[in-house]
């Protein structure tokens, strides 16, 4: 087949399993992101609760995964699942090997990464609230819950944007490692469309630049949404 | 599982260790003058360079290293016109093509912070050295370098922690790095957890290393910037 | 004295940012001993003047003369003007010590390191010799005892003055002053002006753009009101301050003092 065609989207083209690797990517990256920001929130906030041993646990998390190869959280994440999922299991009587699916394991090992990153982000966030805000809600006579709801969480948000879109990057590039589990996403699906064709350096190069396209557009989202999102605010000069 | 177990893989994959570390300081050496010629493009004031050198950093920052890394070790060694080149006894080698890969994509990131860095540098006191007749290298060398030098220490301290994370990639094209012989004996073994636990451990200790050591030359260097002692 | 024995002479100097012309012809002739304070509102062109002459800003035309040598010129392909030689340019500027509004003093050295840089670097001065004449020259200034501090650690003051030192060190022929005071709070004003003064009795020869009215009246020989691009008026203070000669120069004057 000539080098164009294998991209085609006709019988023996990989144009669409290429395009559902990448969507699979964007699937998996979304949810550990999200996953990333449930850990980086609870990190951030047991940080910022003052309580010491909070605190140190936080570091602790954060220094963890941040002094780890990425590689070897995502084996550690897939295999450490598993073994636990089938030794739970035969405490209950169940023989045999049990897997953990691996867009989950994906998503968890890419959530735990990132976790550790947007802590950082939305640490320096809520820190750069002017703390005059936060008086005038309380003395207007909103409880804590009220004002975490409507006065930090979404100027949080909007501070951290930035790094967010940052890290929303990088969660993208790790995915290529959830390939290492098999999930058929962009990295997984161009190895085996390399390996089956024996056309590495087409599929390869194919693959780099559906994850260009990818970041280029969801850089630009982001961009827009923190315009959107600062409208109105004074910003120091870059 | 028995001390001698523990201390055994221990053993091996500390042994694994020195290849982890040449690719992570040659990648590091070849990256930083890569990175320094694609800023020299970039700050050369000729639109073509500049357009080049945003490209680079995009294309490789923009994309993940194991597919870089793919494109090097399997896409580069399958074209016959490589095979034929002179590059190629260079190209066969698994070990170069990682370093190859892994230059290439830190310097992307490098060349992003030597950016930031020239950015920072007070135009005020460049032109002070001008105004006494410092132009050409002896400005660079005397004022433009120490100051942005100084400003690019803790951003260049992640990047080469970074690269160490990075490394690890090489272990999925047959180069047997302490991720390799981990899984090996993973593989072995039957074990799960000891060998990534323990080559958790050497990685996290090389990262702690490299860290501290940044941390140590940044405050020898910028007594400038913290309060004077009484 | 001819214009050749003058310590400075700039001759018919033009200067335009796009479309906007800030200097529209302005010459002076400074000899050795002057001091030419050079006063005017803000966009008259002033600072834009200083720093032609020692080509921070590339003047379109006209020439600069430094204790008789005339800065080479040329023009580019798209007709703008720039020097001719890199070398003159960088020797010419180690002649005159240029002191600057917000200081610029390089933040990672110490003072002294500061001072010895210029002399040990640019002009090739064995290392001994620079350490101790600026080591003179900070006790001239009142620094002595700051010679290890990083500006960081100083006060503005503390910093311009260490910057004057800076631009001594290089034993200039003209020293050249952009607004030295403007940024300093105004108790710190004070001890930069004396030892500015203190240079003036010397006999040094200075240009300095100020707004500081009561200096340029007691200390120069001579003052210069530059207005849109021009000179508006020149002579000894005296002359000026009486208000007899021009009437743009009162009302600005009256309006400094407001």
């Amino acid at each position: 087949m000539g080098d164009l065609a294998i991209f085609g989207f006709g019988e023996g083209g990989w144009g669409l399993s290429l395009l559902e690797g990448a969507a699979m990517t964007l699937l998996v990256s979304a949810c550990g992101l999200l996953i990333g920001a449930a850990i980086g929130g609870l990190v951030a906030w047991a940080r910022l609760s003052g309580k010491r041993l909070a605190g140190a646990v936080g570091e602790g998390y954060a220094a963890l995964f941040r002094g780890l190869p990425e590689l070897l959280i995502v084996y550690f994440v897939y295999f450490g699942t598993s073994t636990a999922l089938t030794e739970t299991a035969l405490l209950f009587g169940h023989e045999g090997f049990i897997g953990v699916p691996a867009f989950a394991a994906g998503a968890l090992a890419v959530g735990v990464i990132s976790g550790a990153y947007q802590a950082e982000v939305f640490r320096a966030a809520f820190l750069a609230i002017a703390k005059g805000e936060l008086e005038a809600a309380v003395s207007v006579g909103m409880n804590r819950a009220l004002m975490a709801r409507r006065i930090i969480l979404p100027q949080v948000l909007r501070f951290a944007l930035p790094g967010l879109g940052n890290l929303w990057q990088v969660a993208l590039k790790d995915s290529s490692l959830i390939s290492v589990t098999g999930l058929a996403e962009l990295m997984r699906v161009s190895q085996v469309g390399a390996g089956s064709t024996h056309r590495p350096f087409a599929f390869y190069l194919g693959g780099a630049a559906l994850y260009l396209v990818m970041t280029v557009i969801t850089t630009r989202v982001f961009d827009i949404a923190e315009a959107r999102a600062t409208r109105g605010m004074r910003r120091a000069a870059v | 599982m028995d001390l001698d177990f523990i201390s055994r893989t221990f053993v091996r994959l500390i042994a694994a260790a020195p290849l982890t570390l040449t690719v992570w300081l040659l990648s590091v050496v070849f990256g930083a003058l890569i990175a320094a010629g694609v800023t020299w493009l970039r700050v050369s004031g000729v639109k073509p360079f500049e357009l080049f050198a945003r490209g680079y950093v995009l294309v490789f920052r923009g994309t993940p290293l194991l597919i870089q890394l793919f494109i090097v070790y399997y896409g580069l060694a399958s074209l016959p016109a490589v095979r034929a080149s002179f590059v190629w006894p260079i190209l066969r080698d698994a070990f170069n093509c990682a370093v190859l890969s892994l230059a290439l994509c830190t310097a992307a990131y490098q060349a992003e912070i030597f950016r930031g860095a020239l950015l920072a540098v007070p135009h005020g006191q460049v032109e002070a050295a001008r105004a006494c007749g410092m132009s050409g290298f002896l400005l660079f060398r005397r004022v433009i370098f120490p100051i942005a030098m100084r400003h690019a220490l803790p951003p260049y301290s992640t990047e080469m922690i970074s690269m160490v994370k990075a490394t690890a990639l090489v272990s999925l094209v047959t180069l047997w790095d302490v991720m390799s012989v981990a899984l090996k004996i993973r593989n072995d073994t039957l074990v799960t957890y000891l060998p990534l636990i323990l080559a958790g451990a050497i990685y996290f200790v090389v990262n702690y290393a490299i860290g501290a050591g940044f941390l140590a030359l940044e405050r020898k260097l910028t007594p400038h910037l913290r309060p004077r002692p009484i | 004295m001819t214009a050749e024995t003058a310590a400075l002479t700039v001759m018919d100097m033009h200067k335009s940012f796009g479309q906007l012309k800030v200097l529209r012809g302005i010459s002076v002739t400074a000899n050795d001993g002057d001091v030419i304070s050079i006063l005017g509102s803000s966009g008259s062109g002033k600072s834009t003047f200083l720093r032609c002459i020692n080509l921070l800003e590339t003047p379109d035309s006209g020439t600069v003369t430094v204790a008789g040598e005339t800065i080479k010129m040329r023009r580019r392909r798209d007709g703008r003007a720039e020097p001719a030689d890199r070398r003159q340019v960088d020797r010419i500027r180690s002649e005159l010590g240029m002191v600057f509004q917000s200081f610029n003093l390089w933040s990672h050295l110490t003072v002294l390191e500061n001072l010895i840089e210029g002399p040990v670097h640019v002009q090739k001065r064995p290392r001994a010799e620079c350490v101790e004449e600026a080591r003179a020259l900070l006790a001239k200034v009142g620094m002595s005892e700051r010679e290890s501090y990083y500006p960081a650690h100083l006060s503005g003051g503390q910093q311009q003055r260490a910057a004057i030192a800076r631009a001594l060190a290089m034993r200039p022929k003209v020293m050249l002053f952009d607004e030295p005071t403007s940024a300093l709070d105004p108790e710190l004003v004070g001890e930069v002006l004396r030892v500015m003064r203190a240079l003036a009795e010397e006999g040094r020869t200075m240009l300095i753009v100020t707004h500081e009215m009561g200096f340029a009246r007691d200390v120069s020989t001579r003052v210069m009101f530059l207005h849109q691009g021009l000179v508006e008026a020149e002579g000894p203070p005296q002359e000026l301050f009486s208000g007899a000669t021009s009437e743009r120069f009162r009302q600005f004057i009256s309006k400094e003092r407001a």
